[in-house]
C-alpha cells in the first residue's frame, strides 16, 4: 500500500528550494527552445512545460565523459586512483518512462561487474517523478504495460490533479522526502482525480506497439530480407543511439599530453561503421542492414532473453529526430508479421 | 503541384532497364511530419512513389551511402546504376560530388522534379504539437494547404518553408535524365542578412554565441553521416594516430570538431540544410556554413554544385587571389 | 613583479623557402623574439587547418604560416593553395569570435632573412597586445 499526499502547488517552488538545500537538484531547462535537464539553484530556472526532455536524464548516471582514472605518461608514470563522485543528487521532474530506463539498465553494471562509477552515482541519486499529462504522438508506454503515471520506478511521484500534485511515495528514499511539512495526506477525492488523469493520458497514446512473444519471433527471422528493406533508408546518423535513455554502449580512449593523461569512458554508437571494426580490418557487421538488426535485436530479443526485460521504454525520441523516419514501432510490428 | 502518375512512370521506366539497380524516391512515412525515403527494386515498387511538400530529404546522399561489404572469390562488383529523384537543390550535391570526381554521371540515373517549396518538419511540429492522427499537405501558388485531423487551412508558404527554401536559387534540377513537368526558373537571391548581422557584432559577443551553440553538442556526428558531401573514407576525427580532435565532449573538441567539418565544407556544402535537421541538439549549423558560401562567392566568385566541369575551389587557385592578409 | 605575457606561436615554415630563410637570419646573427617554435613542412601547401586549430587547443597563442612567394613553390602551385584556404580560414575564425590576427601567412623567401626577422617581431607584438588565448583551450582537467 502506497503512501499518498497532496503538494499545493504554490508550495511547489518552496519544495524545490528545500531540495535544493540537500542535494545538487537536475530540473528540465529551457535551453533555446531544447528542454534539457541541468543542474538549477532556484526554482524559477525550471520550465514544466515539457513533454519530455530532448536527451534524457542517463547522463547523470553514465555520463557522457567519465573519467576512469588519470595517469602520468612515460616509463616511471604513475597512476592514480580513480575518483568516485559520492556527492547527493535530486533529479526533479523525470517522466515515469526515463526512470524506468535506469532500472533496466542497471544490471548492465552491476551482473558481471560492479561499475563504482554509475553504482555511486545510482545510489546516490534521487528520483522525483513528473507524470505526463499529455503524452506525445510518438509515445507508447502502454505498450510494455506502462503508464504515463506510473510511480514504480522513482522514489515519489508528482501528478497534476488542477491546482496542486498528488504525491504517491515508493520506498524508503521517498518516505523521508515526504516528511516535509509541504506534504499534506490526499483524500480519497484526490486519488479519484489522479486516476482520471492518468486514463486521460493512457487513452491519448494512440500508437501501440505488438511485443508479444517478439523475442521468440525475431528468432526465426534473423536472416530475412526484411532487415535489410528496413536498413536501405538508414542513414547511419547515430541520433537514435545518442537520444535513447536504454542505449548504454561505450568506447574507452586514453588521452594525454606529454607530461599528464587519462583514460575516459565515452559513449558509442552501434550504428557507425566503425562499431565493430576490428583491428585487422575485418568487419562482422560491414553494411546496415547488419548494424540495424544489431539494434533491434539487442532491444528485443537478447536483452529479453538475458535479463528478461525488453530494452525499450517507449519515449519515441528516436521516432521524432530520425531525419529518414524509420518508425521503431513500424519496425517491429512488422517485424512481428514476417513469415519466417 | 507535380503530377504524381507522371513521377510513377518514370520511376517504373527506369527500374525497368537493365542497368539500374534499383530507385530512391520518396514515400508517405508513419507521421505525416515528414516523408520517408524508399527503395524500388522491381516496376510494381514504384506506387508508393509521391512528392509533395514533405519531401524535404536530400536523396543525394544514397549513391555514395552505398555499402560495399566484402566480395566473396570470383564475384564481382555490382556496378549498375542507381536511379534517383531530386529536387533542385539536392541536384546540387550530385553536380558537385561528380565534379569532386567522386561520382561518374553515368552511375547514376535522375528523376529531376521542379520544385516549389518543401515543409520544415520541426516549424510543421511547432505549429501542430500533440498528438494528430493524419496530416496531409499539399502546395498551392503561395500556401501550403495543410489538412490536420480533418479540418484544412491555408498557411503562408513563408511560415513553414525552411530557410533555404526562401533563397531557392535553383527550383529546377541542374541535371536530369527525365523532368517531372516543366523546368521552373529561379527568381529568388541568396539572402545573408542574417550572416552580415552576425559578423557586424564584436569578437567577444560572436565568441559568446558560438560557445553557447558548441557546448550542446554532442558530438554525435549525425551532421557528418547526414552529409551528402561528408564521403571521406575515414573521417579526420575518427584517426587514432595521430588523433587530432579527441573523443571526450567538452567545448574545445566541439568547437574544433564543428569548426573544421565547415571548413571541410568550404566550396562544397550546397545548402541543403540535412545538417542542421538532423541535428538532435538543434544547433544552427547552416549559419556557419552560409557564412562560408557568402565568402567563396565574394572572394573567389564561386559556387558549389554548379557546373560539373569545373574545378573545385580548394584544388585550384588564380594568380590574383585575394592576399592582403599575407605579410 | 607581474610575470609579462610571453606567447607561444607556432611557426609551420616551407622546408625550401621560409625555413631557410629562418636559417639564414639565424646565421646572419639577427636578433629576433624568441616565442617562434619551428615546425618544418615541405610546402606551405601541406597545413592543413586541422594542424592550426589543433594548435590553438594545445596552447599556442598564435600560429604563423611562412611559404614561397606566388610564382616560387617548389611544387609550382602549393604555395597559393595554401592562399586560398587560410583566408577561408580566417574569416571562418574571426566569424566565430577569434581574433584573426592570431592566424597569420607570410611569404618569405631562403634570401630574406632580414624579413623573417621583422615578420617575427611584428607577429609577436601582435600577440602580445591580444593576450593569451582562452576561448577554446584543452582543459586537459578530466
Amino acid at each position: 500500500m502506497m503512501n499518498s499526499y497532496i503538494l499545493l502547488k504554490e508550495d511547489l517552488p518552496k519544495f524545490i528550494k528545500e531540495l535544493i538545500d540537500k542535494y545538487k537538484v537536475f530540473a528540465p531547462v529551457d535551453d533555446n527552445d531544447v528542454t534539457l535537464f541541468k543542474e538549477i539553484k532556484n526554482p524559477k530556472e525550471m520550465n514544466l512545460k515539457y513533454n519530455n526532455s530532448k536527451l534524457p536524464p542517463k547522463s547523470l548516471l553514465f555520463c557522457q565523459t567519465e573519467t576512469l582514472f588519470k595517469f602520468t605518461p612515460g616509463t616511471k608514470g604513475k597512476i592514480q586512483s580513480p575518483g568516485i563522485d559520492n556527492g547527493k543528487k535530486a533529479v526533479f521532474g523525470i517522466r515515469p518512462c526515463d526512470a524506468k530506463s535506469f532500472s533496466i539498465i542497471d544490471p548492465v553494471f552491476k551482473e558481471d561487474f560492479e561499475d563504482p562509477f554509475y553504482l555511486s552515482k545510482r545510489e546516490n541519486l534521487l528520483l522525483v517523478g513528473l507524470s505526463c499529462t499529455n503524452p506525445y504522438s510518438n509515445c507508447f508506454c502502454t505498450s510494455f504495460k506502462d503508464s504515463p503515471a506510473s510511480s514504480k520506478y522513482v522514489d515519489i511521484l508528482l501528478t497534476d490533479i488542477g491546482n496542486k500534485y498528488f504525491v504517491e511515495v515508493n520506498g524508503d528514499k521517498g518516505k523521508q522526502i515526504v516528511k516535509s511539512k509541504l506534504f499534506k495526506p490526499a483524500a480519497k477525492t484526490d486519488e479519484d482525480k489522479k486516476n482520471e488523469v492518468e486514463k486521460k493520458a493512457k487513452d491519448q497514446i494512440i500508437r501501440y506497439q505488438k511485443t508479444d512473444g517478439i523475442a521468440e519471433k525475431l528468432d526465426k527471422i534473423f536472416e530475412n530480407h526484411f532487415w535489410k528493406e528496413v536498413a536501405d533508408k538508414c542513414l547511419r546518423c547515430g541520433a537514435c543511439t545518442y537520444l535513447c535513455p536504454t542505449c548504454h554502449c561505450f568506447d574507452i580512449q586514453d588521452e594525454a599530453t606529454m607530461t599528464d593523461g587519462a583514460r575516459v569512458r565515452i559513449w558509442d554508437t552501434c550504428m557507425i561503421p566503425e562499431y565493430t571494426l576490428q583491428a585487422s580490418g575485418y568487419n562482422p557487421r560491414p553494411e546496415r542492414m547488419n548494424r540495424m538488426r544489431n539494434r533491434v535485436y539487442h532491444k528485443y530479443n537478447y536483452y529479453p532473453k538475458n535479463l528478461g526485460v525488453i530494452a525499450c521504454v517507449g519515449c519515441g525520441r528516436c521516432i521524432d529526430n530520425c531525419p529518414v523516419n524509420i518508425d521503431i514501432i513500424d519496425v517491429v510490428n512488422r517485424a512481428g508479421e514476417v513469415k519466417p | 503541384m507535380v503530377d504524381e502518375n507522371l513521377l510513377q512512370d518514370a520511376v517504373k521506366k527506369t527500374v525497368a532497364r537493365k542497368d539500374v539497380k534499383y530507385v530512391v524516391g520518396y514515400d508517405k512515412g508513419t507521421t505525416g511530419f515528414q516523408a520517408a525515403p524508399t527503395f524500388a527494386f522491381e516496376e510494381k515498387d514504384a506506387d508508393k512513389f509521391i512528392f509533395s511538400p514533405i519531401c524535404v530529404n536530400n536523396l543525394a546522399v544514397y549513391p555514395i551511402l552505398e555499402d560495399k561489404p566484402p566480395l566473396r572469390r570470383g564475384e564481382e562488383p555490382d556496378s549498375r546504376k542507381i536511379g534517383i529523384v531530386l529536387k533542385g537543390c539536392d541536384s546540387r550535391a550530385i553536380v558537385q560530388i561528380i565534379q569532386e570526381k567522386g561520382l561518374k554521371r553515368e552511375d547514376v540515373v535522375i528523376i529531376g522534379i521542379p520544385c516549389t517549396g518543401v515543409v520544415d518538419p520541426k516549424k510543421l511540429k511547432n505549429r501542430f504539437p500533440g498528438q494528430i492522427k493524419s496530416l496531409e499537405i499539399k502546395d498551392e501558388n503561395d500556401n501550403f494547404i495543410v489538412t490536420v485531423d480533418g479540418k484544412t487551412q491555408n498557411i503562408s508558404k513563408d511560415e513553414l518553408m525552411p530557410d533555404k527554401c526562401k533563397e531557392c536559387e535553383y527550383p529546377t534540377p541542374i541535371i536530369y535524365d527525365i523532368l517531372i513537368g516543366k523546368e521552373i526558373k529561379g527568381l529568388k537571391k541568396p539572402n545573408y542578412k542574417e550572416i552580415e548581422e552576425l559578423e557586424k557584432k564584436s569578437l567577444d559577443e560572436k565568441w559568446k554565441i558560438w560557445e553557447k551553440e558548441f557546448d550542446r553538442c554532442i558530438r554525435c556526428y549525425a551532421c557528418r553521416n547526414a552529409c551528402p558531401m561528408c564521403y571521406c573514407k575515414e573521417c579526420m576525427v575518427d584517426i587514432l594516430d595521430p588523433q587530432w580532435v579527441r573523443r571526450s565532449v567538452n567545448l574545445s573538441e566541439n568547437t574544433a570538431w564543428n569548426m573544421l567539418r565547415a571548413f571541410h565544407l568550404a566550396g562544397r556544402c550546397i545548402g541543403c540544410g540535412e545538417c542542421e535537421r538532423a541535428c538532435p541538439m538543434d544547433i544552427p549549423l547552416m549559419k556557419l556554413n552560409k557564412k562560408i558560401t557568402k565568402d567563396i562567392q565574394e572572394m573567389y566568385d564561386y559556387k558549389a554544385g554548379i557546373d560539373a566541369e569545373a574545378k573545385p575551389l580548394l584544388a585550384m587557385f588564380k594568380p590574383d587571389d585575394p592576399e592582403e592578409f599575407i605579410l | 613583479m607581474k610575470e609579462k605575457f610571453e606567447p607561444n606561436i607556432i611557426g609551420f615554415l616551407c622546408n625550401w623557402c621560409s625555413y631557410a630563410g629562418a636559417d639564414l637570419a639565424g646565421t646572419s646573427r639577427i636578433q629576433y623574439p624568441p616565442n617562434l617554435k619551428v615546425i618544418r613542412v615541405m610546402c606551405s601547401g601541406r597545413v592543413n587547418p586541422i594542424f592550426v586549430i589543433n594548435a590553438l587547443q594545445q596552447g599556442a597563442d598564435g600560429v604563423l604560416i611562412g611559404g614561397c612567394h606566388p610564382g616560387d613553390c617548389h611544387y609550382e602551385r602549393g604555395n597559393y593553395l595554401a592562399r586560398r584556404r587560410m583566408a577561408v580560414l580566417k574569416n571562418m575564425l574571426e566569424y566565430a569570435g577569434i581574433d584573426p590576427r592570431r592566424v597569420r601567412m607570410t611569404w618569405v623567401s631562403a634570401a630574406e632573412g632580414n624579413k623573417f626577422a621583422e615578420v617575427v617581431t611584428e607577429v609577436t607584438e601582435d600577440i602580445k597586445k591580444l593576450g593569451p588565448m582562452q576561448h577554446f583551450r584543452r582543459e586537459n582537467k578530466w
